[in-house]
């Protein structure tokens, strides 16, 4: 192609080698298939992406990647002796129960602090260039995944070295409770993604809503430390079972805490829900996707 | 390529208008969605940025796109892009497209030079093992020495816009569409840029042109279309189409100063 003395340019891949636009809009599942093409062919960007923001995470600070060994341990600490002032009796190993807990959801939480500003924030270059905007929110939820591998080493290090009497194999069933999390994670962050481009206030709301939906799982406690409110408020039994974090921590504190078998019927069934749900978060953001570069 | 031989447009549009809604425009919350809901009658909703557009560019051909401020130039290119969605008409764009909007959009500012190079070709689509044999001849055009591992806000803007053309350059495309691109850098640095835009233009089949450098049209373009409010009002020899612009500017600026006259007087 080139008539200069410089080698042939890359031609773009993925890029169609022809763009036709005739009106006519995709039906649903043909839009999910498309999100899902898009995250494969682009599996590359989203890769330079999660390098980018690891990158950028441990570079300002002067202990840098350290932090992310420190901080779950440091909330831990809060959460003890918060919990050891508001409560007399604590469970046993209080601190390797809580730190069970709050590992997985700092990765939830900030993938999805993080997803809710990745397409606003990438305003300039959603001006500029023709890319699939899909790949913004998943590279936020796969930098948290990095993270959540870099608390294991202080979990496995409470295990081996101050609750040596509770280390089992158990622990080792990890992966299996979060690939469910991560698929409902991704879910959840696609759908924050798209709608804070229309709706800035998301951000803000999300802070709060986050913070009260750990303290309405049972994170802190276990749940049938709340079977009494389930006696008197059947209502409120239900409404708690259908939060995935009931399974979620319940999974993570059976294997690590308890050393015990996690309830694989309950987390094939969010495995199955979170796929659906992943499905119709992508609908929703192919839906609005051609929208982004005329409203931000 | 073949079928691309056969036929001998690069680019079709019939009809294209581009519609922005008004209610849902930058920064919205919900507190003035409510409002908006609540008034729904009042004011204009939606306005027509591009609106019964209909032009070919065939192979060969260059065609430059002119007009004032808020014509709908830069709309035009984002929807030939494939950046935005028309709300009506038929595009048809044959053949890999680059668009060299402005440059440098995707630079993050705590990465390196070298690693925003990756990040950018990611970006575009571009082949990663293609990028990183392209990556050395990438950095020697950009110029900018041992800089390219330092992090880009320690750049200067000359810097940024040396790199951010280098990349957007690398890719031989069959359309290319370039916006007000032209003038980056120092003067050397200009010379340079002016060589590689002409092989550019001349390895591709299509090009789009949007500048208000007006010796650009003349001397790039075989092909020139006015656009004035979302509307072609010309398209032509780009003697003429420039011509004709810069009548009915000189018209509107005096119309202008006539009815601030009347007002004044």
């Amino acid at each position: 192609m080139a008539t200069t003395d410089t080698t042939p340019a890359p031609k773009a891949a993925g890029v169609p080698e022809r763009v036709v636009y005739r009106g006519t809009r995709p039906g649903p599942i043909e839009l999910v298939a498309e999100g899902f093409r898009d995250i494969w062919s682009r599996r590359r960007l989203a890769r330079y992406l999660v390098q980018a923001d690891l990158k950028k995470k441990g570079s300002d600070t002067l202990l840098g990647n350290i932090w992310w060994v420190l901080d779950p341990l440091l909330q831990m600490v809060v959460y003890v002796v918060f919990v050891s002032i508001l409560t007399r009796s604590s469970k046993p190993d209080y601190p390797l129960f809580i730190f069970a807990a709050i590992l997985p959801w700092k990765w939830f939480a900030s993938s999805v602090n993080d997803a809710t500003g990745s397409v606003v924030s990438q305003e300039r270059i959603i001006k500029q260039v023709h890319f699939p905007k899909i790949v913004l929110p998943l590279a936020s939820t796969v930098s948290g995944i990095v993270n959540f591998a870099f608390g294991l080493i202080p979990l496995f290090a409470l295990l081996l070295f101050l609750y040596r009497d509770r280390a089992s194999p158990t622990a080792l069933l990890i992966p299996v409770i979060a690939l469910p999390q991560f698929v409902f994670t991704l879910a959840f962050s696609i759908f924050v993604a798209g709608l804070n481009v229309f709706y800035r206030d998301v951000g803000n709301l999300l802070r709060h809503l986050l913070r009260l939906w750990f303290y309405l799982s049972p994170a802190l406690y276990s749940a049938d430390q709340l079977a009494h409110l389930s006696e008197s408020h059947p209502q409120v039994a239900h409404l708690l079972a259908l939060n995935p974090f009931s399974i979620i921590f319940e999974s993570y504190h059976a294997i690590i805490y308890d050393d015990v078998l996690p309830d694989w019927g309950g987390l094939a069934g969010l495995l199955l829900v979170s796929c659906v749900l992943l499905a119709l978060a992508i609908l929703f953001f192919k839906r609005v996707e051609p929208a982004f570069a005329k409203v931000l | 390529m073949s079928t691309a031989r056969a036929d001998p447009y690069a680019i079709d549009v019939r009809g294209l208008g581009v519609q922005y809604s008004l209610r849902l425009t930058r920064k919205t919350t919900m507190h003035q969605s409510f409002i908006r809901v609540l008034r729904r009658h009042e004011g204009p909703t939606h306005f027509w940025a591009l609106r019964d557009v209909s032009f070919r560019v065939v192979h060969g051909e260059s065609l430059a796109v002119i007009g004032p401020n808020g014509a709908g130039k830069s709309t035009l290119l984002q929807v030939l892009a494939g950046i935005i969605m028309p709300s009506e008409g038929i595009i048809d764009v044959r053949g890999q497209v680059s668009s060299l909007l402005t440059l440098g959009a995707g630079f993050d500012q705590e990465l390196s030079g070298r690693d925003n190079i990756l990040l950018a070709g990611a970006f575009l689509g571009i082949d990663h093992r293609e990028m990183e044999e392209r990556l050395e001849g990438i950095i020697e055009f950009a110029d900018i020495g041992q800089f390219i591992d330092a992090a880009i806000k320690t750049y200067s803007a000359g810097m940024r816009a040396r790199l951010g053309f280098s990349i957007a350059t690398a890719v031989d495309p069959d359309v290319l569409l370039l916006d007000e691109v032209l003038g980056t850098g120092d003067q050397a640095f200009r010379a340079k840029s002016q060589v590689r835009i002409r092989e550019l233009i001349k390895a591709a089949k299509g090009i789009v042109l949007v500048t208000h450098d007006m010796n650009w049209v003349t001397q790039f373009c075989n092909k020139a279309m006015l656009l004035e409010r979302g509307h072609i009002v010309a398209e032509g020899d780009p003697a003429d189409v420039v011509r004709i612009h810069q009548e009915r500017s000189e018209r509107a600026r005096l119309e202008k100063a006539a009815s601030v006259a009347a007002l004044a007087g």
